[in-house]
């Protein structure tokens, strides 16, 4: 094995790579404006439907009357707390983002504010402040709500009010979701299409039988290219984490696991790609073919949105895709920092890069038939 | 030259003669005239030859591409390997660059088999791939520094860029260039080692006459510096204008070979004198009278063949000596293209008629 053409190697994918405004988009612009356009959609947004937790202490005719009134909105969608719950660990548990409790006494006190002019009852609104405009959406019907209540009760006067509590929860946004399962579907396409491309449009060219002639070895080439697809999968990884900081404020954990699932990714994606170009010959169908696997695999591997979305079997045939292992790996090690996960999923990854670059390796050839 | 002494079958007495390695001679004996022919001893394998191949045989399922061929190619010379679409020139020229695997035979480059010695071979040998196309993306220059760091043994990058007559597009992207200059650079590619074989599959084949010539030219460049040369192509003037040894090719087996000349002499009608628009009644019959071999032919010109190169002046003083009245004439010399109709009985390329 010859350093020097390893390098001189390298050196041409990187020239070749800066030169060709189409493989720089798709390999750097291409996941930056996914991650800015999918960070913003979703957001902006937060739930499509609002739902408001309800918990009703008092469980009165006057408590029952306002959740009545909430519910007659239509705008919200309200989920009862049983009042045995405890409001903090059930916020925690079940990663609830809105929640209202009416308390103890809440008739008591309505009924006393006909005597007594400084009988005033809070309702607690607990919020979780990284959903910002849909709490906006469903504190304005609420305070809505309250009016009218209080309208009709005192001619306007507020008995019944509102206390904001916000709560921190470790609750995880969809951009930190996302963020990991970009890194992941990124590398998987650079390393699929650089591979299909050195197998198919290079074999065509007769690249591969000229350099079968002269003394670079096949190690030498694979080493060479491997290198170039690790320095691709890196910045890219680079890129959209900056993003993910600069713009969405995403908490990155960089450590060992994150590095060697990317390692080890970027060497099962180009194992994949060798095997695809291996079997199908033509250029652009080989491309097709890429694309007939990644595409479906970027969606059933929980890259955009949550397995538990998913119908069930559909969840079990996403176990099976080395994609989903890479997003969990990435996730657990870069996000939710859960180490044993992380393992879990890095040796996962690990042994489909082994089997998928063992096998695109020993599987293609440079000689003819 | 080689010499070599004979013992006359008439006299008994020994005499030498000498010629080519491997030409077949005529021979008169010095001391009683009597006269034979031998063939003076063929080069000794290794000595002088760059390219053995012998019983080389690749099939394909039914399909034999390569039908047990041999031949060698001598150091210095331009070897043709002329063939029509299909013949299996890519196919034997792949296998002795160890690109593909020969069902059977074997295959020496510089006296080394290449079936295990193909990594000692690789780098006294240049390769330019039937239809082969360089990395998009790098300037001619890069793509030669490439090419080059890949060997240990290196030209120098400048000389050949200069040889090639590359210096005006070197920093121009490889994409860029036109059919011609990429397989100027290709054939440039294939010499960054300094090689003393060089492999060309097709270099010509889809460029316009210009282009060509200029290849051609290039090609030819490379017997002055002393490289063995293996053409394969399927145009005939190409293996004319550049060739020293041609072998033709056609359904996997080799049908003729040898130089032009050699060809030409064996396989061809030789030169013929035409004489077009013949008024005179009775020419041809007054040619053959006076002993040349004269006919008519399809379309009413008369056909003279011209053994030795003085017939010409002959026929030319007769017809005037005859009052002939004739339009024009013209001489030629049958050519590779006539030789496989008349070996194949079909043509060589729709492309070139
Ligand atoms: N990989 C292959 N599999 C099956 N048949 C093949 C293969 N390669 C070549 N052949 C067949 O072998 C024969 C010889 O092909 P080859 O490419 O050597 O011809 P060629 O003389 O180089 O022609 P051309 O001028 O078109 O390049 C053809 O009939 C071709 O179809
Ligand atoms: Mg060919």
């Amino acid at each position: 094995m010859r350093v020097q053409v390893i390098a001189a190697d390298f050196i041409v994918s990187i020239k070749t790579w800066l030169r060709s405004k189409g493989t720089l988009f798709w390999t750097l612009a291409f996941p930056i404006m996914l991650i800015l356009i999918f960070g913003a959609i979703f957001s902006g947004m937060g739930d499509v439907e609002y739902t408001l937790h309800v918990q009703d202490l008092d469980d009165s005719e006057m408590s029952r009357g306002f959740i009545e009134g909430l519910n007659s909105t239509g705008a919200i969608k309200i989920e009862i707390v049983e009042p045995e719950q405890n409001v903090s660990s059930y916020i925690d548990e079940k990663n609830i983002k809105r929640l209202i409790v009416i308390p103890k006494g809440y008739e008591e006190t309505i009924n006393k504010s006909f005597i007594d002019q400084n009988a005033i009852v809070n309702l607690s609104f607990y919020l979780d402040p990284s959903e910002q405009s849909s709490n906006q959406v469903v504190m304005s019907i609420v305070s809505s709500v309250i009016q009218s209540f209080n309208m009709k009760l005192s001619n306007g006067r507020n008995i019944v009010g509102i206390d904001e509590i916000s709560t921190i929860t470790e609750d995880f946004r969809f951009i930190d979701f996302f963020l990991p399962g970009m890194i992941g579907f990124t590398i998987m396409q650079t390393c699929v299409y650089g591979s299909i491309e050195r197998n198919t449009k290079f074999r065509k060219d007769g690249i591969l039988r000229k350099l079968l002639t002269t003394p670079i070895t096949r190690t030498e080439w694979i080493l060479s290219k491997m290198l170039f697809m690790l320095f691709l999968s890196f910045i890219s990884t680079f890129l959209i984490i900056l993003v993910g900081v600069l713009i969405y404020g995403v908490t990155v954990n960089i450590n060992a696991l994150m590095i060697t699932t990317i390692i080890a990714t970027s060497f099962l994606f180009s194992g994949m790609g060798m095997l695809i170009g291996r079997f199908v010959k033509e250029e652009e169908t080989a491309d097709t073919a890429g694309g007939a696997i990644t595409f479906p695999m970027m969606f059933l591997a929980g890259t955009f949105f949550q397995l538990e979305m998913m119908p069930p079997f559909l969840q079990t045939f996403a176990r099976v895709l080395p994609l989903y292992y890479v997003n969990e790996s990435l996730r657990n090690a870069m996000i939710y920092m859960n180490q044993s996960e992380a393992i879990l999923n890095t040796i996962a990854v690990l042994a489909f890069a082994c089997v998928f670059f063992i096998a695109g390796v020993l599987l293609t050839k440079w000689k003819e038939d | 030259m080689v010499e070599k002494k004979f013992k006359c079958p008439d006299c008994g007495k020994v005499a030498s003669y000498s010629g080519m390695h491997g030409e077949l001679k005529t021979i008169y004996c010095p001391y009683c005239g009597s006269k034979g022919r031998a063939r003076l001893p063929e080069l000794k394998h290794g000595d002088d030859l760059a390219i053995e191949v012998s019983d080389l045989r690749k099939e394909y399922g039914d399909l034999v591409a390569v039908n047990n061929i041999s031949f060698s190619v001598k150091k210095g010379e331009i070897f043709a390997f002329l063939g029509p679409n299909g013949a299996g020139k890519t196919t034997t020229v792949e296998m002795i660059e160890s690109i593909r695997q020969p069902t059977a035979g074997t295959i020496k480059l510089i006296g080394k088999n290449i079936k295990t010695h193909f990594n000692e071979v690789k780098k006294d040998i240049g390769v330019l791939p039937q239809e082969f196309l360089s990395f998009e993306r790098l300037t001619v220059k890069e793509t030669l520094v490439y090419f080059s760091k890949l060997y240990k043994k290196r030209a120098d990058i400048d000389e050949i860029i200069e040889a090639m007559d590359l210096k005006s597009c070197e920093k121009m992207l490889y994409r860029n260039l036109s059919g011609g200059l990429k397989q100027r650079v290709g054939v440039a590619i294939a010499l960054v080692n300094d090689p003393d074989i060089v492999f060309l599959d097709e270099p010509t084949t889809g460029l316009d006459p210009k282009a060509r010539r200029d290849v051609w030219k290039v090609i030819a460049n490379l017997r002055k510096k002393g490289k063995t040369v293996f053409l394969t192509t399927h145009y005939m003037e190409e293996a004319e204008y550049l060739a020293d040894h041609i072998a033709i090719i056609h359904k996997g087996k080799i049908i003729a070979e040898g130089t032009l000349d050699e060809l030409i002499n064996r396989y061809g009608k030789g030169s013929l004198l035409r004489i077009k628009q013949c008024k005179t009644e009775g020419a041809v019959e007054s040619l053959k009278e006076k002993g040349f071999t004269a006919t008519y032919e399809s379309n009413g010109d008369i056909a003279v063949k011209i053994d030795y190169k003085d017939i010409v002046l002959d026929v030319l003083s007769n017809l005037r000596h005859e009052c002939i009245e004739y339009e024009s004439i013209d001489v030629r010399r049958s050519n590779l293209e006539e030789i496989f109709l008349h070996l194949t009985g079909s043509k060589l390329s729709e492309e070139e008629t």
